[in-house]
């Protein structure tokens, strides 16, 4: 995990430096500055330093617990920060919650049940993954905030049921491409599972349909969908950005895709790191679903 | 300032910008359901309010930089700190200039200026405001230092304490610049004590401001919103807020906001452009939307030393060419007024009559055989006319399209480039920016009421003067310290006419300020002073 670190950051940050365009504009303000204004600002935050000396500089404070500070907000990284990782992990989870449940749930139902039931869901979720996730937005917040009043418009709320009243329009915009996504690959798993041998086996020993798709598909079918899942969670992280953007919340996403464009180094390299851990965090929990799932795999196997 | 959105509207991607943007704005709009907007007669104010109100919601298009006034130069910092922290002059909303934290200012000679601090103002804190705290917030300005607003400390020789109440400027010579400075947010006044122990922090939701105004600064949660509180113990009962609670959330995204203001989410935001969504604001029952008096322009600045657009003469031809009314009707969707010069009647604070009178030998309707007679004078062009266009913006991608449509009907070369929000700030400063570039689009204001605040950019040296076009120099450096308004404005007058007729930069259009509020309050001033005077002190509930 530490090399994995150590990797992005170095190539995070060569991308940024090959870049052009400099934070000098957010220091000086709009109407810019003399030469020896100019000259003074690049002196103070060592603009002018060859790359690996702006880098080791950073990796060193790293090491000594400090993120940096923001050039553009003038702020400590970890400040700007703290606030934003609680909106982007109320906003995932819920989305998380709401792809399992919609897309595991439908993707059955589309395996499972008549054929026109696997038409209307297969044609929703057509619909669903090619439908750019800022139109769903706009469109949520036009029928269940504008028209029906029944939503708040935009932001994060006060905390607690508040902030989940909040979420819960950007949340189902952010999970419906992925709950699209999901319910496909569990239709595929399933209806694979279902031709298995061991579950004609199990169909001619006349087992009960029920214990036949909770033991033998869907259990076998849980693999390769807890996978889709993890990696979906996790790039929803960064992904966010759009949702944010459209119900102004104030997520991990904007603030990097900000922070990249206004060339704020400490602040991108920080929520780099942030999503490097969350990623592996999530790995590291699909990992240990699969020995749950399938006890013959081990954790630390290869398989 | 300069260009919109310019600094964080930013995390908008372009895609997704540029998509809402146009399903946000129904393409047909039937003329006569408009209620057409009178721009002959803008507002200064809205109707005050009468009931007290607990808590009102308003929107900033992005979240600000900082709140140290210092550094607070664009419209989401001073929409804020506007309410927040004094001047020692005040821009009123009729855009005049009156007392402020300053009860006087006498000018015992040319070059000195003696500010009389008022008796009785208090910080939030209590601490009573002393001249120290004046003379420390102005010379934290004076020389090198990192501040918006050098431009107007250019002159400045020393500010010193002379008394209790008494704070002395000396200048190297007469700068009415300065004067008039006071009353925007270069003249605001910090405490001394909390601006030292904050230092670098100062203004940032970590470094607590300390100020004056009508509303204290409670909470800043980054990136979720700004909470202001009424200050109890304000020093001017004109202006004592009837509003309890102000709340300042960072929408970025248009339409979004303007969903925000229909459902009533939020109860407020200035536009210093028509939003794309204007026309389902003004059809909305819930919200009233005025149209007020402004010193923001749309213009074309001129950057390249070379190539035809160096030319001033093929310079005057395209912006012969340009057809300001369809820019204005269409481009600012009947939102702006068509511009001749530069500068437009908002700015004409004294000798209103010479100005207008100046103004009127100008006219905005299109001269393509003059433009042709121009070009014919100038001979042959080589080469094209690479003009900057921001990203994701809708307003500089339609004026690049009529450029480039003037240029073809001349048998001129216009191609655009697109350089993106965030790097688009670069253009103001930095040289290497602009090469390859002949020209960039850009919102421009001047701070206070004088034609000289905007022409005072063509002053040799000058920050903005990016072809160092000099041939008005020595009049408006005259105009500086033409302390005789009389005398001011026959100087103003002649350099705007070098500065029309050479263009270095192209007026294109004035942008008048655009206000919305929730029908439940009224009050919001309804000019372009909200950026330095306390707007929100005059809102109050509606019965």
């Amino acid at each position: 995990m530490l090399l994995v670190l150590l990797v992005t950051s170095f190539i995070v940050f060569g991308m940024m430096y090959l870049a052009p365009g400099s934070p000098l504009a957010f220091v000086l303000g709009p109407r810019g500055g003399t030469p020896e204004q100019v000259a003074a600002v690049t002196a103070q935050y060592h603009f002018d330093d060859p790359f690996f000396v702006r880098y080791f500089r950073w990796l060193g404070d790293i090491f000594q617990g400090n993120l940096g500070s923001s050039i553009v907000y003038r702020q400590d990284v970890t400040a700007l920060m703290s606030g934003r990782i609680g909106t982007t992990a109320a906003l995932v989870s819920l989305s998380a919650v709401l792809i399992a449940v919609v897309g595991v749930g439908s993707g059955m139902l589309a395996a499972l049940k008549s054929r026109w039931v696997d038409t209307i869901i297969s044609t929703i979720a057509a619909i669903g993954l090619s439908t750019p996730v800022f139109v769903i937005g706009v469109a949520l917040i036009s029928v269940f905030a504008v028209g029906l009043g029944w939503f708040p418009t935009f932001g994060v709320g006060s905390g607690g049921l508040d902030t989940l009243v909040h979420l819960i329009l950007p949340a189902i915009a952010l999970a419906v491409a992925s709950a699209a996504y999901l319910a496909r690959i569990t239709k595929a798993a399933v209806n694979e599972e279902r031709t298995r041998e061991h579950v004609q086996t199990a169909k001619v020993r006349g087992l009960a349909p029920g214990v036949i798709v909770r033991r033998h598909v869907l259990r076998n079918a849980l693999i390769p969908i807890t996978t889709v899942m993890g990696l979906t969670v996790a790039t929803l992280i960064a992904g966010a950005v759009v949702v944010e953007n459209v119900f102004a919340l104030d997520g991990l996403g904007s603030l990097l895709v900000r922070a990249i464009l206004q060339r704020d180094f400490a602040v991108v390299q920080a929520v780099i790191l942030v999503l490097v851990v969350a990623f592996v965090v999530v790995n590291a929990v699909v990992d240990f679903l699969y020995t749950v799932i399938d006890p013959r795999i081990a954790l630390g196997s290869r398989q | 300032m300069s260009s919109r959105k310019m600094m964080t509207g930013a995390a908008v991607l372009a895609a997704a910008a540029l998509a809402l943007s146009a399903c946000g704005a129904p393409n047909s709009k039937p003329d006569a359901a408009k209620p057409a907007a009178d721009l002959s007669k803008l507002a200064t104010t809205t109707p005050r309010g009468t009931e007290a109100v607990d808590h009102v919601a308003w929107n900033l298009p992005y979240e600000p930089l900082s709140l140290d006034p210092m550094i607070g130069y664009n419209y989401a910092e001073n929409t804020v700190t506007a309410n927040l922290c004094e001047s020692l002059m005040r821009l009123t909303p009729e855009l005049s200039i009156e007392p402020g934290l300053a009860e006087s200012v006498t000018s015992p000679d040319d070059t000195t200026l003696v500010y009389k601090i008022r008796a009785g103002v208090t910080f939030w804190d209590g601490s009573p405001l002393t001249a120290d705290d004046v003379a420390f917030s102005l010379s934290r300005q004076t020389g090198d230092a990192v501040a918006y607003f050098s431009d107007y400390f250019r002159n400045v020789k020393s500010v010193k304490a002379t008394g209790d109440r008494e704070v002395t400027v000396k200048l190297s010579r007469p700068d009415v610049l300065f004067e008039q400075g006071m009353a925007m947010a270069a003249g605001a006044i910090v405490q001394k004590k909390a601006a030292e122990a904050a230092g670098k922090a100062f203004g940032t939701p970590e470094g607590k401001l300390q100020c004056t105004g009508p509303f204290s600064l409670a909470k800043w949660t980054p990136g979720k919103s700004i909470e202001l509180t009424k200050n109890p113990k304000y020093w001017d009962s004109k202006l004592v807020p009837l509003v309890k609670d102000l709340s300042f959330s960072f929408i970025a995204d248009e339409s979004t906001a303007v969903n925000a203001l229909r459902s009533g989410d939020i109860d407020g935001q200035y536009f210093y452009l028509p939003p794309a969504g204007i026309s389902q604001l003004e059809h909305s029952d819930k919200v009233t939307l005025t149209h007020g008096k402004s010193l923001v322009f749309w213009t074309l600045a001129a950057t390249s030393e070379s190539g035809p657009f160096a030319n001033p003469l093929v310079r005057e031809a395209l912006s012969l060419a340009i057809d300001r009314n369809a820019l204005a009707k269409v481009v600012f969707q009947d939102a702006a007024i068509p511009a001749p010069t530069l500068v437009g009647p908002d700015y004409w604070g004294y000798e209103k009559d010479a100005f207008a009178k100046a103004h009127s030998e100008f006219s905005t309707a299109p001269n393509i055989e003059k433009a042709k007679q121009l070009l014919a004078e100038a001979g042959p062009q080589e080469g094209s006319i690479v003009l900057g266009v921001q990203g994701s913006s809708a307003v500089h991608e339609q004026t690049a399209n009529l450029f480039q449509a003037a240029g073809a009907a001349l048998g001129l070369k216009v191609e655009t480039k697109v350089i993106p929000v965030e790097q688009f700030g670069n253009l103001y400063f930095d040289p290497a920016a602009r090469k390859g570039i002949d020209g960039f689009f850009t919102t421009y204001y001047g701070n206070f009421a004088d034609p000289l605040d905007v022409y005072q950019i063509f002053r040799a040296g000058g920050n903005s003067n990016y072809i160092n076009w000099n041939e008005a120099s020595d009049v408006l450096n005259k105009a500086v310290s033409a302390k005789d308004t009389k005398e001011r404005a026959k100087l103003l007058v002649e350099a705007q006419k070098k500065v029309t007729e050479a263009n270095p930069r192209i007026p294109l259009a004035y942008e008048p300020n655009t206000v919305v509020q929730n029908k439940r309050i009224s009050g919001a001033t309804a000019s372009f002073s909200y950026l330095y005077y306390p707007w929100a002190a005059t809102i109050g509930g509606v019965k």
